[in-house]
C-alpha cells in the first residue's frame, strides 16, 4: 500500500478541475465543427492510403530510407560532477549491417571552452546537450549521404531544432539534400505547435486562453488522414519548412512531419511512407525509427559499465559516483 | 559461430548470426590455447531483439514488416541464434570466450557415434541431427534403412544408430520404456527383426498377439527380408505346454501359485501328495479321492461306504480312499486341498499341460525367434516353468564346460517381453519375477539375456531395473514414470524434460557402452504388425461386405411384393442355404433402400421392393 497525502491529493484534483474547466468549451466542440474549421482555415484534412510494396521496392532500388536518431545519457551527481555521452546513428534499410554512429562527451569539469560555472548553469548544460546531440546527428545524416546515396532520411524529431542548435551543419545537410535530390524530412511523435489555437484566436478574439494542436486534434482525425497545413499559418514557413499532421496508428494522437519547403511536392508520399511503415497498433512512430531509437540508445549499463572499464577506479569514484548511486533502499 | 559469455570446463553458450542450432547436434570448439573439443548441443535459442514484436510495448504487425522488408530491411535477419554446448570430454581449462566453433566431420565424430560394423550391430535407426556429418559418411553405412517422417517413407539422411550386440557380454539387458503410442511397439519390432537377421535365439512373450513378422510392411515396395523362416509363433495350450511328468516339487507349486496364490498349507500339500513322475490325471486322482474321502469326514463313515458298495469296482476305490484319507487327512486340510484341486483344474482347463516344450527347444537350437502366445495371465504361468527351465539347461551346459564334464550343448538365448511389469513387478513376489530376476543378475555369465518392454517403469522391480545397461527411452507423459527413468537413467534434466513432447519413433537411448545418451529415430521396420487395420475401418468394410454378399442374392429376385416375404426367405434358404426370417428379411431389405442400394415402392396390393434403374 502507498500512503498518499492528502495534500496531494488535493493538488491532483483541482488540476484536474482547472483542466476541465479551460478545456470546457473544446471538450464541447462538434467533431464535425472543428473538422470543418480545420478544413477551411488550417489546410486539407485527406485520407491516405498506405504504399504498396512494389512502390517501396522502388524506394529500394533507388536507394532505400535513412533513419536518423540521436541518444544521451547522464551518470553522475549534481553539477559539475557528472559526465553526459551522445550519440547519433544513421542506419539506412538497404545497408543493415553498416550502422554509422557517431559519439561524443561532456563533463562540466573539463570543459572546451571557458564558461563561467555560475551563470545559469541549467540552461547552459541543456544547450550544450543539444548542440552536441544535435550537431553529431547532422554529422550522422551528412554521412549517411555519403555512405548510403539513400532516397530519403528521416530525421527522428522536427526539424526546427537544427536550425537552432546545429544551424552552419543544417545548411550543408540542406544544401547537399537538394543538390542532389535526397529527400529530408522530420517526424514529430510529441507536436507542441499551437497553429489551430493561433488561427481560432485569430478569427475570434474573444478566446484569450492557448491551445496547443495535440490537444486540439486528439482523436479528431480517423486512423489514415492527413492534415496538409498551408504555409501561411504555419510558423515553421519562415524557417523554410512545410509541415503536416497525421495520424498513422489506431491511438488517437496526433504525429508531426516537417519538410523542407523546396521538396513540398514529396510531402503526401513521404506522410503516406510514415504511415505504412508505423504498426496499427502502436503509439504512432513509424517502426524504422524505433529500431534506430533502440539500436543508438545509451541504457544506464551501458553507461555504467563504460565507465567502469574505461576510467580509473579512484577517478570515477572522486568525481562522478553520486550518493544516489550507492542509495540501496 | 563464436563462443560467447561465460564458460566453465563442461559447458559453453555457443552464438551465431547465420546458422540456426539443433538439439544433440555436434560442434567443434576450437580453443586456441587448448586442443579441439568435442561438444554437444543441450539447449538451443533464437533471439530477436526486435522480436517478439514488441519494442517501447507496441505491437508490430506483419504489413509494418513486409513494408520494410521491401524496403530492402528483413527483420529476421537480426536473429541471433544461441546454444548450450557441454563438452563430451571436460576440458583442462574454462574454454576462451571468443573461440570459433565450427561443424565437425565425419571422421572425427565416427568413434563416438559407430561403435560396431553393420554386421555386428542391430541397426536400429537414426541418430539425429547428424545430416551435415553424415554426407561424409563411409559407404558401408549409407542406404541402410528408411525412416517415417510425417506419414512419408524417406531414406536415411544421418549417422546410422548401431547397437553393438557383443557389449551385451559386459552391459546386458535392455530396456525400452514409453507410453502407448510412443513408438516403443514398433521399436521393439525392429529390434526383433534386427535380432533375426543376426540369427539370434529369443523367446518373445507376446500377451499381445502381434509380434508377427510374416507381414512386409505396404509402404515397402521392394522386397528387402524375408522372415518367414526365421520366427515362430507358439500359442500356449495349443502348439506348447508344459510336460506334467516333468515338474519337479517347486515348479508345480510355481505354476499353481501362479493360477492363484498358495498359502503355506497349500504349499504344503503339494510337497507332501506329489510323487515324482506324477502324470496330471495320476495327481489328479489322488487330490480328487482324497477329497472325496474327507468329504465323508472319518475313516467310520467310508468303512461303511466299502462294505455298502454295489460292486467290486466300487469297494476297492473306497478301499483306495480310505487308505489316503489315513496316511494324509491329519497333514493336509480338506480346504487346502480343495484349494490346490481347483488351481491344478483351471490350469488344465488352460491347456497348460497338455504340450510340451520341445519345439520351444529346436527353434533356439536353430537361432530362430520364438513368439509365445497367450493371454497375460497363462504367459505369467508358462513362462516362469518355461524360463527356469531354459536357463537352467544353457546354465547346466555352460557349468559343465566348466566342470569339465559333458553335457548337452544349449545356446545362448535373449527373452524379450512387452508388459514386463506383469511379469517383475515391483512390490510383491510373483513366480515369474523370480526367475527374471536371477537371470537380470546371472544372466550376463550364461549368456541370457533381457529385453524388457514397458510403458510403466515404475511399476517394474528395481532390482531389474537396476541390471539394464541400456535403456531406449520413447515419449513419456507420466510424471511419476519420469521421475523414475531420471532416476534410473543418466538422462538430464533437460532430456527429461524434453520425454512428453518426443514425435512417436524418437527415442533417447542411453546406454553404457555409449557412456551419454544418444538421441535417435527407429528406423522403419521391414514388417507390420497384425493389429494395425483400424477397428473402425473393419467395420465398415465388413458391412460393405456383407451388403453386398445380401445383395447379390435378391437381386435376381427382385421386383418382390412386401407380402410374398415368406416364399422369398425359403428360396433363398434352399439355394444358399442362409436362413432369414421374414421380419429378418424385411429389415435387410429396408437396409438395402436405407442404403440406397434398391428401391422401394408403393403399389396398390402394398409395399414393391425393386432394383434401381
Amino acid at each position: 500500500m502507498y500512503s498518499l497525502s492528502n495534500q496531494l491529493k488535493s493538488k491532483v484534483t483541482n488540476l484536474n478541475d482547472l483542466l476541465k474547466e479551460k478545456y470546457e468549451s473544446i471538450l464541447d466542440l462538434n467533431r464535425e465543427d472543428l473538422r470543418k474549421f480545420i478544413n477551411t482555415h488550417i489546410g486539407e484534412i485527406k485520407k491516405m492510403d498506405k504504399l504498396d510494396n512494389g512502390h517501396l521496392a522502388l524506394y529500394e532500388s533507388k536507394g532505400g530510407i535513412v533513419g536518423v536518431d540521436g541518444s544521451n545519457n547522464k551518470i553522475g551527481g549534481a553539477y559539475p560532477h557528472f559526465v553526459e555521452a551522445y550519440q547519433a546513428l544513421a542506419k539506412s534499410t538497404t545497408h543493415k549491417d553498416q550502422p554509422l554512429i557517431l559519439a561524443d562527451i561532456y563533463s562540466p569539469l573539463y570543459p572546451e571552452q571557458e564558461e563561467s560555472p555560475l551563470e545559469e548553469e541549467e540552461r547552459v548544460i541543456e544547450d550544450k546537450r543539444n548542440i552536441k546531440l544535435s550537431t553529431i546527428e547532422v554529422e550522422a545524416a551528412l554521412a549517411s549521404i555519403e555512405r548510403f546515396k539513400p532516397y530519403a532520411i528521416l530525421m527522428d524529431g522536427g526539424l526546427i531544432r537544427y536550425n537552432i542548435y546545429a544551424a552552419d551543419k543544417w545548411i550543408e545537410l540542406r544544401q547537399r539534400c537538394e543538390e542532389e535530390g535526397i529527400i529530408l524530412v522530420g517526424v514529430i511523435k510529441d507536436i507542441k505547435t499551437s497553429i489551430i489555437g493561433d488561427t481560432m484566436k485569430k478569427i475570434n478574439p474573444s478566446i484569450d486562453e492557448c491551445f496547443y494542436d495535440r490537444e486540439l486534434l486528439f482523436g479528431q482525425l480517423d486512423y489514415g488522414e492527413m492534415i496538409l497545413i498551408r504555409d501561411e499559418v504555419n510558423k515553421k514557413e519562415p524557417e523554410g519548412y512545410s509541415s503536416v499532421f497525421l495520424r498513422s496508428s489506431l491511438a488517437p494522437s496526433i504525429i508531426g512531419m516537417d519538410i523542407i519547403d523546396s521538396q513540398r511536392e514529396y510531402m503526401e508520399d513521404m506522410a503516406r511512407l510514415v504511415f505504412t511503415l508505423t504498426p496499427e497498433n502502436s503509439r504512432g512512430v513509424p517502426l524504422w525509427l524505433d529500431i534506430v531509437d533502440k539500436e543508438v540508445k545509451i541504457s544506464d549499463e551501458i553507461m555504467k559499465a563504460l565507465m567502469e572499464r574505461y576510467m580509473d577506479r579512484g577517478i570515477y569514484e572522486r568525481f562522478f559516483v553520486s550518493e544516489r548511486d550507492k542509495r540501496s533502499l | 559461430m563464436k563462443v560467447v559469455g561465460i564458460t566453465t570446463q563442461q559447458e559453453v553458450y555457443v552464438g551465431s548470426k547465420e546458422r540456426n542450432f539443433r538439439i544433440n547436434e555436434f560442434l567443434i570448439i576450437e580453443d586456441p590455447y587448448q586442443e579441439d573439443l568435442l561438444g554437444e548441443v543441450v539447449e538451443a535459442k533464437t533471439f530477436n531483439r526486435y522480436i517478439p514484436l514488441n519494442i517501447y510495448g507496441d505491437f508490430v504487425d506483419n504489413s509494418v514488416l513486409e513494408s520494410l522488408k521491401a524496403l530492402g530491411y528483413d527483420i529476421d535477419e537480426d536473429t541471433i541464434y544461441i546454444s548450450k554446448v557441454r563438452l563430451l570430454n571436460e576440458a583442462l581449462y574454462p574454454i576462451q570466450t571468443g573461440s570459433d566453433v565450427r561443424l565437425p566431420k565425419f571422421e572425427e565424430v565416427k568413434d563416438i557415434m559407430i561403435k560396431t560394423s553393420r554386421e555386428d550391430g542391430l541397426v536400429l535407426g537414426a541418430i539425429k541431427n547428424t545430416d551435415d556429418m553424415a554426407l561424409q559418411m563411409d559407404e558401408e553405412f549409407k542406404e541402410l534403412f528408411h525412416t517415417f517422417e510425417e506419414g512419408r517413407l524417406m531414406p536415411q539422411k544421418e549417422i546410422p544408430y548401431i547397437m553393438d550386440l557383443k557389449s551385451m557380454h559386459h552391459y546386458p539387458h535392455i530396456g525400452v520404456f514409453g507410453g502407448s503410442g510412443s513408438g516403443k511397439s514398433f521399436g521393439l519390432r525392429v529390434l526383433l527383426e534386427e535380432l533375426m537377421i543376426q540369427n539370434i535365439p529369443t523367446i518373445v512373450l507376446d500377451p499381445h498377439f502381434e509380434m508377427d513378422f510374416s507381414e512386409t510392411a505396404s509402404y515397402l515396395e521392394e522386397k528387402t527380408e524375408n522372415f518367414k523362416d526365421k520366427f515362430k509363433c507358439l500359442q500356449v495350450g495349443t502348439h506348447v505346454g508344459v510336460k506334467f511328468e516333468d515338474l519337479s516339487a517347486q515348479d508345480l507349486k510355481n505354476l499353481l501359485d501362479a493360477a492363484s496364490h498358495l498359502t503355506d498349507a497349500m504349499n504344503n500339500v503339494v510337497d507332501i501328495l506329489f510323487k515324482p513322475r506324477d502324470s496330471y490325471y495320476s495327481f489328479f486322482n489322488r487330490l480328487q479321492m482324497l477329497t472325496e474321502a474327507q468329504e465323508e469326514g472319518s475313516s467310520d463313515k467310508i468303512e461303511s461306504r466299502i462294505n455298502s458298495g454295489s460292486d467290486e469296482e466300487e469297494r476297492r476305490a473306497w478301499r483306495e480312499r480310505k487308505k489316503l484319507f489315513e496316511s494324509y487327512d491329519k497333514t493336509c486340510p480338506y480346504n487346502s486341498v480343495r484349494g490346490i484341486l481347483w488351481r491344478l483344474k483351471r490350469l488344465g482347463n488352460d491347456g497348460v499341460f497338455s504340450k510340451d516344450i520341445r519345439e520351444i527347444e529346436t527353434g533356439l537350437q536353430n537361432g530362430k525367434l520364438i513368439v509365445i502366445q497367450g493371454s497375460t495371465r497363462i504367459l505369467q504361468v508358462f513362462s516362469t516353468y518355461l524360463l527356469n527351465n531354459l536357463y537352467h539347461k544353457r546354465r547346466e551346459y555352460k557349468d559343465a564346460l566348466y566342470k569339465k564334464t559333458s553335457a548337452e550343448y544349449f545356446p545362448p538365448f535373449i527373452i524379450v517381453t512387452d508388459e514386463s511389469h506383469n511379469f517383475a513387478p515391483k512390490g510383491y513376489e510373483s513366480p515369474s519375477k523370480s526367475i527374471l530376476k536371477e537371470i537380470s543378475q546371472e544372466g550376463r555369465k550364461y549368456g541370457v539375456f533381457l529385453i524388457l518392454a514397458t510403458q510403466r517403469p515404475t511399476l517394474l522391480d528395481e532390482t531389474i531395473t537396476a541390471q539394464l545397461n541400456t535403456k531406449l527411452i520413447f515419449r513419456t507423459v507420466r510424471a511419476s514414470d519420469i521421475q523414475t527413468i531420471q532416476e534410473e537413467t543418466d538422462l538430464t534434466m533437460e532430456e527429461c524434460r524434453r520425454l512428453p513432447y518426443l514425435r512417436t519413433g524418437d527415442v533417447f537411448i542411453s546406454s553404457a557402452t555409449m557412456g551419454r545418451t544418444i538421441f535417435a529415430r527407429i528406423r522403419a521396420a521391414i514388417t507390420s504388425s497384425p493389429h494395425t487395420i483400424n477397428p473402425f475401418d473393419e467395420l465398415k468394410s465388413k458391412f460393405k461386405e456383407e451388403d453386398e454378399r445380401f445383395l447379390k442374392i435378391i437381386i435376381d429376385k427382385l421386383p418382390v411384393m412386401a407380402t410374398d416375404l415368406t416364399d422369398l426367405a425359403l428360396e433363398i434358404e434352399q439355394e444358399t442355404g442362409t436362413t432369414y426370417t421374414v421380419d429378418n428379411l424385411e429389415e435387410r431389405l429396408k437396409q438395402m433402400v436405407d442404403k440406397n442400394h434398391i428401391e422401394k415402392e408403393e403399389t396398390i396390393f402394398g409395399y414393391r421392393y425393386k432394383s434401381k434403374k
